[in-house]
């Protein structure tokens, strides 16, 4: 468990971090979504204590909090952070790297193997690490952590320049994790994949957290509250807006039409169906509101 | 720790800059044995035709003196030339048989009795010219020293059982060529070598953050084992440079731990003897405990100022700090034994020529000891607070 209270810091009269009060819980998948230089990183490097707030504390299991370098050591043992792949060590090989972190924080040594298997990274993990691309940095990076075992795992970017398999296999992983237990807190910029696997996800605007569901009301359930029209032309919206004043019908900077339907009746459904259809307007989807969607309506509002 | 320790270590010895550093010294060493060593010519040497030309011109002039009305000088040339030459006479009759215990025992008696004349005779006698040398105000007290000191030390080779041979007397042999450096470069050598190696111990850190910052471990523990590579990494220093040792010894031999090395103490004026073995072991401990001081400076530093050329600049400002209050004689008016810098010519400190020099009888290896271990209890207790604040961050 770890739980920020309200969390601040400020960099040079700015406030990155504005009073921010969470708990994340044991076995649950956070996501953190936000555009660079938001303060996601900030908030994770908060939660390690590399960056200490203003104001507010971090606390973790116990009431331990960042008190003492006893007790950040104890912290530390709890808890881990992704390194970044430009960080690793050219003259080591993965496997080496591997080491070190199952060393530090003796943890199974069995996992090595296991992660190694698990992440297909057989074939190049006794090479150095200087002769990797990219996503083979980043697939070490991730099974560094993943070695470490830490009841909670902070990831920054942990999908970058990896292709869809591999998305999809530390996908499968993060979702295993969960089932242990752990807590496992994400910021990812590949938002359809996090709204897969992400059992709550936050937005960062101006220093503030907001929960995507009380944003959109129903995120998180599976139900429908949205017809979704990518690139309506703007007459057939307008005439759709007068035909039906009782929806709230809004554009997105992303050029996509989002009707929202939620508490409406089967019959208003199908009209709003039979209308878009006469206005050959056949291209749309009826579901909820995408983690996307959101993002392009929260972040990209003119 | 010991993962750390494992970690810590495995990055010192894959650092190119360390790599470089033990491959010069490495470079030195074989480079010293086979041109610099080679071409050492001691002025204390055994040299036959020397010996000869003084016994023959002092025979020869008392053969011929005319021992009425003499001159004050001449009446006291014939007072001491004919003792003088009696063990002129021996050790050149023990060359001739290669008795080499012989030699040394009438080597010795030489070397005291010339000093008795030389020293005490007044301003009409020298020691040998080398001494002598342009700018060198304390050419006697040079001479004094060293023909006393080679008195000491062939009285020593006398009075001992050892492998005695030209290499040994005129100290060429292997061990006695690491003993020699001991006392003049070589600690230099060695407490610089430490600082290069230790200089990035913290702040190569800084170029790998993310990897690193994470780690379960007190900031305190961490830069204790880091302290302790650089220590074990300075003190295999000493292998790349026993290569010349080997080569030095495969030439001239590698002389035994047991020859005596002569120790100079400053109250009572005399020469007293220690093995080599423990001129060797005392000489170790205190480069290691200034290791151990540099490094622990070099951890604070670097948690202060937070820059390599920082540690570098105070790292070589503490191997020259001595050079700024040294001067000849001055340990009479300052009490110059409780600056830790007066210590960093390590061999000759064991020796007692620093005492003999600086004019005191505190520069000693147990003073010294004191001195350097206060100063790392200081420098370390530092670290220790500054690391345990709680906003302390390495990274």
């Amino acid at each position: 468990m770890i739980e920020l209270k309200e969390i601040g810091v400020r960099f040079s009269g700015r406030d990155v971090l504005k009073d921010i009060s969470v708990v994340f819980k044991p076995g649950e998948i956070i996501g953190l979504v936000a555009p660079n230089g938001t303060g996601k990183s900030t908030l994770m490097n908060v939660m390690m204590n590399y960056v200490s707030p203003q104001t507010g504390q971090v606390i973790f299991n116990n009431g331990l909090g960042y008190t003492s370098k006893k007790n950040e050591v104890k912290i530390h043992q709890l808890i881990s952070m992704m390194p970044d792949q430009s960080d690793l060590y050219n003259y080591l090989s993965g496997r080496e790297h591997l080491k070190i972190y199952s060393s530090m924080w003796n943890s199974n040594k069995q996992l090595i193997d296991q992660t190694i298997a698990a992440l297909d990274m057989g074939s190049y993990i006794n090479k150095k690490t200087g002769t990797y691309s990219l996503g083979m940095r980043q697939r070490l990076c991730f099974a560094m952590q993943i070695v470490s075992d830490t009841q909670m795992m902070l990831m920054d970017e942990v999908m970058n320049g990896l292709d869809p398999t591999q998305v999809e296999i530390i996908s499968r992983i993060l979702e295993k994790k969960k089932s242990e237990g752990k807590t496992i807190i994400v910021a990812s910029h590949l938002l359809e994949n996090l709204e897969k696997y992400a059992d709550r996800i936050f937005f960062f605007k101006n220093g503030e957290l907001e929960l995507v569901s009380d944003l959109s009301p129903g995120f998180e359930q599976k139900e429908l509250t949205t017809i979704r029209i990518e690139e309506l032309p703007d007459a057939v919206s307008k005439l759709l807006c007068k035909e039906f004043p009782e929806l709230d019908i809004q554009t997105l900077p992303n050029q996509v039409t989002l009707i929202n339907v939620q508490g409406a009746t089967s019959q208003q459904l199908t009209r709003v169906v039979a209308y878009l259809q006469e206005h050959s307007v056949t291209e749309f989807n009826l579901g909820k509101v995408s983690l996307l969607d959101l993002y392009s309506m929260y972040y990209q509002k003119a | 720790m010991q993962s750390y320790f494992k970690f810590e270590f495995l990055h010192f010895f894959f650092n190119k800059k360390n790599i470089a550093v033990y491959v010069i010294l490495l470079f030195f060493s074989c480079y010293y044995a086979m041109v610099v060593a080679p071409s050492y010519d001691p002025i204390e040497k055994v040299d036959k035709l020397e010996m000869e030309a003084r016994y023959l011109t002092r025979e020869d002039f008392l053969n011929s003196v005319n021992t009425e009305r003499m001159h004050p000088s001449t009446a006291y040339a014939v007072m001491t030339y004919p003792e003088w030459n009696e063990y002129e006479k021996g050790r050149l009759d023990a060359l001739e048989e290669h008795d080499f215990k012989k030699y040394a025992e009438a080597t010795s008696k030489w070397y005291t009795y010339s000093d008795g004349m030389i020293y005490k005779g007044g301003d009409f006698l020298f020691y040998h010219p080398r001494y002598y040398t342009y700018g060198n105000n304390y050419a006697r007290e040079d001479g004094h020293f060293a023909y006393l000191s080679a008195a000491s030390r062939y009285e020593g080779y006398a009075e001992g059982d050892y492998a005695l041979s030209i290499d040994v007397f005129e100290e060429r042999t292997a061990l006695q060529t690491w003993q020699r450096l001991l006392q003049s470069y070589l600690p230099f050598i060695l407490i610089v070598s430490c600082i290069l190696l230790s200089a990035d111990i913290v702040l190569k850190d800084r170029r790998n953050p993310t990897l690193l910052r994470g780690f379960p471990m007190s900031p305190w523990r961490r830069l204790l084992v880091k302290g302790g590579v650089a220590l074990f990494g300075s003190i295999l220093a000493f292998i790349p440079l026993a290569a010349g040792l080997l080569i030095i010894g495969a030439r001239n031999g590698f002389g035994s731990l047991d020859l005596p090395v002569p120790i100079y103490s400053h109250v009572d004026k005399s020469f007293s003897l220690i093995s080599l073995s423990e001129f060797m072991l005392q000489n170790m401990a205190l480069i290691i405990l200034w290791f151990v001081l540099i490094i622990s400076l070099l951890l604070l530093t670097s948690i202060l100022i937070r820059n390599e050329f920082a540690n570098l600049f105070i790292g070589f400002a503490v191997v020259i700090g001595e050079f700024t209050y040294y001067t000849r004689g001055i340990g009479f008016i300052r009490e110059v034994q409780w600056y830790p810098t007066s210590y960093i010519q390590v061999g000759q400190v064991i020796s007692g020529y620093r005492n003999y020099v600086y004019e005191s009888n505190a520069l000693t290896l147990g003073n010294g000891a004191t001195v350097l271990s206060a100063c790392v209890c200081i420098i370390l207790l530092t670290v220790f607070i500054i690391s345990n604040l709680p906003k302390f961050k390495q990274l």
